[in-house]
């Protein structure tokens, strides 16, 4: 009685299941492209700033002819910075698309739960978000990134903290998540090592709005030389006004330096205000640059997206993926095995980023995508030549 | 005693009967009377049959890792939701905390069997008893409470663990998370061969015949004596105490045994995904249980069930709507609580009637 | 005056503001409680949705159309912001609260103002996309030292505000009809309905009040909070927890709350770390509750035996 109404209530959802899983679409002649990147929910923000900047590569590479006589198919799903969601979307593309190499994932922590799946898949995965070291350290050999990794990032800042600004007292601000609690430990072990001090380590939940008790608690703390802070854009334009309220940074009259990784977007220095003045961080797509790839990738953008809208990180990021398979498919590439083969012998491939070359591990190791820039009073950047 | 109707109220009286008895109207959650019962001869075993029959088929039915992944996932829910049914459907105790004791499962029996070198079948008891601790921990605490403030007061102790997930990080390792979970060990089952659970089919099975035999044990439990106790508080504390039941004792008898389900619910979530991070057990996941259980028909005993097998499925079916997915998840979730306040059961029942009447006329 | 004391002033200072930004947040919820026993749990969303208004209002609307100063558009588009809030609310009512009522049911209303939740947030951000806003008031950029102490002009503002609703609200509960109504509503239904209150309206009102007040708390939110879809889920669990900490439907008892949260936070971010504030807050929320089993300020509702 009961199982029965179970029964048909189940077997309709079975029907169905069935009737979507066995419907994927025929191509070919594309190389299949497939996304997992969080398109629902706070992470969003990332997801949303992937597309743009996918679309355009997209666009640019499907109007002609395509790569060698190949275009371009795109799957996106959304895996929500989950691991659930993030494995669940993995299997579902590998049986529905059967993508020849995925793109994803933009959260460490999912990042880190797809790799094995796509690794036992024999497909490729290119990773452009994600700072876990954990990544590339792993062992998997189908897992490349373009993105450096907590390592690259927190020793030269950690090491330039001391040697170039002649900082000797820290206070860690950072986010309470994979990539925050590892970009800090990157700083905090290189700094300590060249003989720096911290004072303090501060971590605090995506959910904190308000840094106003933070920013006293550290202006108590009296002289800090520099201030490496991880976290998402929309916090720390607020922790930023609050370091430069209690004056504690020198956008707020104070001597402290914030200093950061590629956490935060161009942009971020005119939604801070004079708060950000002074803060040196490390950027890795710079849109002042003149190179052609760089000017190109602009005009390009502001074409399709407005003229008013200058390109992030992330968006030129998500950019470079479509350009990286483009040119594995340039040199010949055909599908999974090919793609992951021509990745392992990127040399010097020139992209809005900076200089790809991938080491053993997958990880890129051209220290042209790290460059250190300063804010300057009118809110511009000034490239230090560190 | 009840036949395999459950207890129903239609729509339309609710009114009267709310109105009829004030304290079920400001303090009882569920308003569904024992009123019209059915006399049916409790002919259970072809219903577990059919069930057995339905598990063994599915995964042929829905074939591949991404689908039979899934299954899992539904099985898992499916035990979710029994489990907060028989707290809150059962016994009248909103409960808006349960993914705590799903979160102690899943960390109990990964940190036994990852940084201990428990075997998992060993670890599996440790993580229930660990959850039923920290529910009947919770039920003591909560022993004066009611309504919402039992309702936040649970809600609070599930943001406690997630802290506690998140800050001890040498036992959990915090934001850092755990990887590399291997999922349950193969077990050799003599005619059958080897059962390998990284296989998802297999450990659909494993999960699912789980929920089978909980399903079996609640249902006979809430046939008893037991049930009817758990009843009695639930539509009057005061009266049920006023009759000898010492409504504290049964309350974390059923907090307790719940969150003893959703800790084994737990055990199966790491190997299946192979990740364990705090942000998996977020005070959201435990709204999608409690929906759950309201969707398919509070204190029902199919209701959860059905509830968890919608609830689940419904997302991965909307995915084709992609940007849309969540607000039609959101307007299907408060359209089916307008709509059906009985949940999908009731609704069900109150179909198959007008259908009977229009077969007589 | 010696430094310790100074940091002791300025983190209490610190903490009172933010729990005025909690008590704003808290207060709606605690008056629909109050009058009808429900969670109303899109409350958050109406929140963002007052931020988004009172930030379009005030960088659109106030300055390209009437050519206001920054400071007058801001302040001008708070009253939008609690505008959208309330017909918010008369919509939630009309769609969930009204047709689930007479149920007596304190369950379903919950869930499907969950739904309402997925809904709006959602919604939002297919219309406002996930980046944060940068929102800021003429007000935050503005800081007022005295000697060591420091605060930003929207802190004050949020603190006199917040002083203004709850004096508003305290005078229209005791000293106008319709406030005399419903608090007769809220003590007994049935018999403030024998004496000739429409209760539906009543209600209805309520609710709409209260969600005007979500608008008026996102108005002043905005300026200083992450602007994203999801902004007013951020502060809700907490606002949950004032409200029970206070006793539901307690006005006197949220406000102390809040206010005690907003300290208790700041002074758990001085001494213990910023990422256990969540578990601070909560312990004691149990431990409240253990203590005292209806809140801080007991319930006055008389139990039916």
């Amino acid at each position: 009685m009961i199982s029965r109404r179970l029964v048909e209530g189940i077997a309709l959802f079975a029907a169905i299941g069935c009737a979507l899983a066995s419907a994927p679409a025929l191509a070919q002649k594309t190389i299949k492209i497939g996304v997992l990147i969080p398109v629902s929910g706070p992470a969003s923000y990332f997801g949303v700033q992937g597309k743009e900047g996918m679309d355009l590569a997209l666009d640019q590479i499907n109007r002609g002819s395509g790569v060698n006589g190949n275009h371009f198919e795109v799957k996106i799903e959304d895996s929500a910075c989950s691991p659930l969601q993030a494995t669940n979307t993995a299997k579902r593309m590998l049986e529905q698309f059967k993508p020849d190499v995925v793109i994803g994932e933009e959260c460490s922590d999912a990042s880190l739960a797809i790799a094995p799946i796509f690794e036992q898949a024999h497909v490729p995965m290119l990773n452009a978000g994600s700072a876990t070291n954990q990544l590339t350290e792993s062992g998997y050999k189908y897992v490349f990134r373009i993105f450096p990794n907590a390592k690259q990032q927190g020793i030269p800042l950690g090491r330039n903290a001391y040697t170039k600004l002649g900082a000797r007292t820290a206070v860690l601000l950072y986010e309470k998540t994979n990539a925050g609690v590892d970009n800090a430990d990157g700083f905090a072990k290189e700094f300590e090592a060249a003989g720096g001090k911290i004072l303090a380590r501060i971590d605090f939940g995506r959910d904190v709005n308000d840094f106003t008790p933070i920013a006293t608690r550290i202006a108590a703390l009296g002289k800090v030389d520099v201030l490496p802070t991880f976290g998402l854009e929309g916090q720390q334009v607020r922790l930023s006004q609050a370091l430069a309220q209690a004056q504690v940074v020198k956008g707020g009259g104070g001597s402290g330096i914030q200093m950061g990784s590629i956490w935060l977007p161009w942009g971020y220095d005119a939604k801070a205000g004079q708060a950000s003045v002074g803060y040196v961080r490390i950027v890795q797509f710079d849109p002042t640059e003149k190179r052609k790839v760089v000017t190109d990738f602009i005009a390009a953008f502001r074409a399709r997206y407005g003229a008013d809208k200058t390109p992030t990180h992330i968006n030129a990021h998500a950019y470079d993926t479509i350009q990286l398979v483009a040119e594995a498919v340039r040199q010949g590439a055909t599908d999974a095995e090919s793609i992951r083969d021509r990745f392992s012998r990127i040399k010097d491939l020139e992209l809005t980023t900076g200089k790809i070359t991938f080491d053993a591990s997958g990880q890129t190791v051209d220290p042209s995508v790290i460059h250190f820039v300063e804010t300057q009073p009118d809110l511009s950047w000034k490239s230090l030549p560190w | 005693m009840s036949g395999a109707l459950p207890p129903l109220t239609p729509p339309e009286r609710a009114p009267s009967a709310a109105a009829a008895s004030p304290v079920a109207a400001s303090h009882a959650l569920p308003s569904s009377e024992p009123a019209e019962r059915v006399l049916r001869p409790p002919l259970r075993w072809p219903g577990y049959v059919a069930a057995l029959l339905l598990i063994a088929l599915l995964p042929f039915a829905l074939k591949g890792a991404y689908w039979q992944g899934i299954l899992v996932v539904c099985a898992m829910n499916v035990l979710l939701a029994m489990s907060l049914n028989l707290v809150i459907g059962d016994c009248g105790q909103l409960n808006l905390g349960q993914s705590a004791f799903f979160a102690i499962g899943a960390y109990v029996s990964t940190v036994l069997l990852k940084s201990h070198g428990w075997p998992f079948w060993w670890a599996v008891p440790a993580a229930i008893l660990a959850a039923g601790a920290l529910g009947l921990l919770l039920a003591a605490f909560a022993a004066r409470l009611r309504g919402h403030y039992l309702g936040i007061a649970s809600l609070g102790f599930a943001v406690i663990v997630y802290q506690v997930l998140v800050n001890w990080e040498s036992v959990t390792q915090g934001v850092r998370g755990i990887y590399g979970i291997r999922p349950p060990p193969p077990m050799t089952l003599g005619p059958l061969g080897v059962i390998e659970f990284s296989n998802p089919a297999h450990l659909f099975y494993l999960v699912a015949l789980i929920a089978l035999l909980v399903y079996g044990v609640l249902d006979n439990l809430m046939r008893s004596p037991v049930g009817e106790t758990l009843r009695s508080i639930r539509e009057d504390e005061i009266s049920a105490a006023s009759l000898g039941v010492n409504p504290a004792r049964w309350k974390a008898f059923s907090v307790g045994l719940g969150a003893a389900i959703a800790g084994l619910a737990g055990c199966f979530y790491p190997g299946f995904v192979g990740t364990l991070v705090p942000d998996a057990f977020s005070i959201v996941e435990s709204f999608t249980m409690l929906a759950m259980v309201i969707v398919g028909g509070l204190g029902t005993r199919v209701g959860p069930v059905i509830g968890a097998v919608v609830l689940t499925f419904l997302p991965e079916l909307l995915r084709d709507f992609g940007d849309w997915r969540l607000m039609v998840y959101g307007i299907a979730l408060t359209l089916c609580v307008l709509f059906m306040p009985g949940g999908m059961v009731q609704a069900w029942q109150l179909v198959r009637a007008r259908w009977a009447r229009q077969g007589v006329h | 005056m010696p430094d310790i004391l100074a940091l002791v002033l300025q983190q209490t200072l610190n903490g009172v503001y933010l729990g005025c930004l909690y008590v704003l947040v808290a207060l709606g919820l605690t008056l629909i409680y109050g009058v009808m026993n429900q969670i109303n749990f899109a409350h958050a969303d109406f929140v963002t949705i007052g931020a988004f208004t009172a930030f379009f209002s005030a960088s659109r609307l106030a300055t390209h159309v009437l050519g206001l100063p920054d400071a007058t558009a801001y302040l001008l588009s708070i009253f939008f912001a609690m505008g959208a809030g309330a017909l918010l609310g008369y919509l939630i009512n009309a769609a969930v609260f009204a047709p689930l009522r007479d149920r007596g049911d304190e369950l379903r209303p919950l869930i499907a103002t969950i739904g309402v939740s997925v809904l709006l947030e959602n919604g939002q951000l297919a219309l406002f996309g996930p980046i944060p806003y940068s929102f800021d008031s003429p007000f935050t950029q503005h800081t007022l030292r005295l000697g060591k102490i420091f605060f930003s002009a929207q802190s004050l503002l949020v603190v006199v505000v917040a002083a203004l609703a709850i004096g508003g609200l305290h005078a229209f509960m005791r000293h106008t009809y319709l406030g005399k109504a419903l608090r007769a509503v809220s003590q007994d239904r049935e018999t403030a309905g024998l004496m000739g209150i429409n209760e539906r309206y009543l209600i209805g009102l309520t609710i709409v009040i209260a969600s005007a007040l979500a608008g008026l708390a996102g108005a002043l939110l905005g300026p200083v909070i992450v602007l994203t879809p999801f902004a007013g889920s951020s502060v809700i669990v907490k606002a949950f927890a004032i409200v029970i900490i206070g006793g539901f439907g307690n006005m006197e008892g949220t406000i102390i709350a809040g206010i005690l949260v907003g300290i208790i936070e700041a002074f758990t971010v001085q001494y213990l770390g910023s990422g256990l504030i969540d578990l601070v807050v909560f312990v004691l929320l149990l431990a409240m509750l253990a203590v005292r089993p209806t809140g801080l300020i007991a319930e006055r509702r008389e139990e039916n035996v």
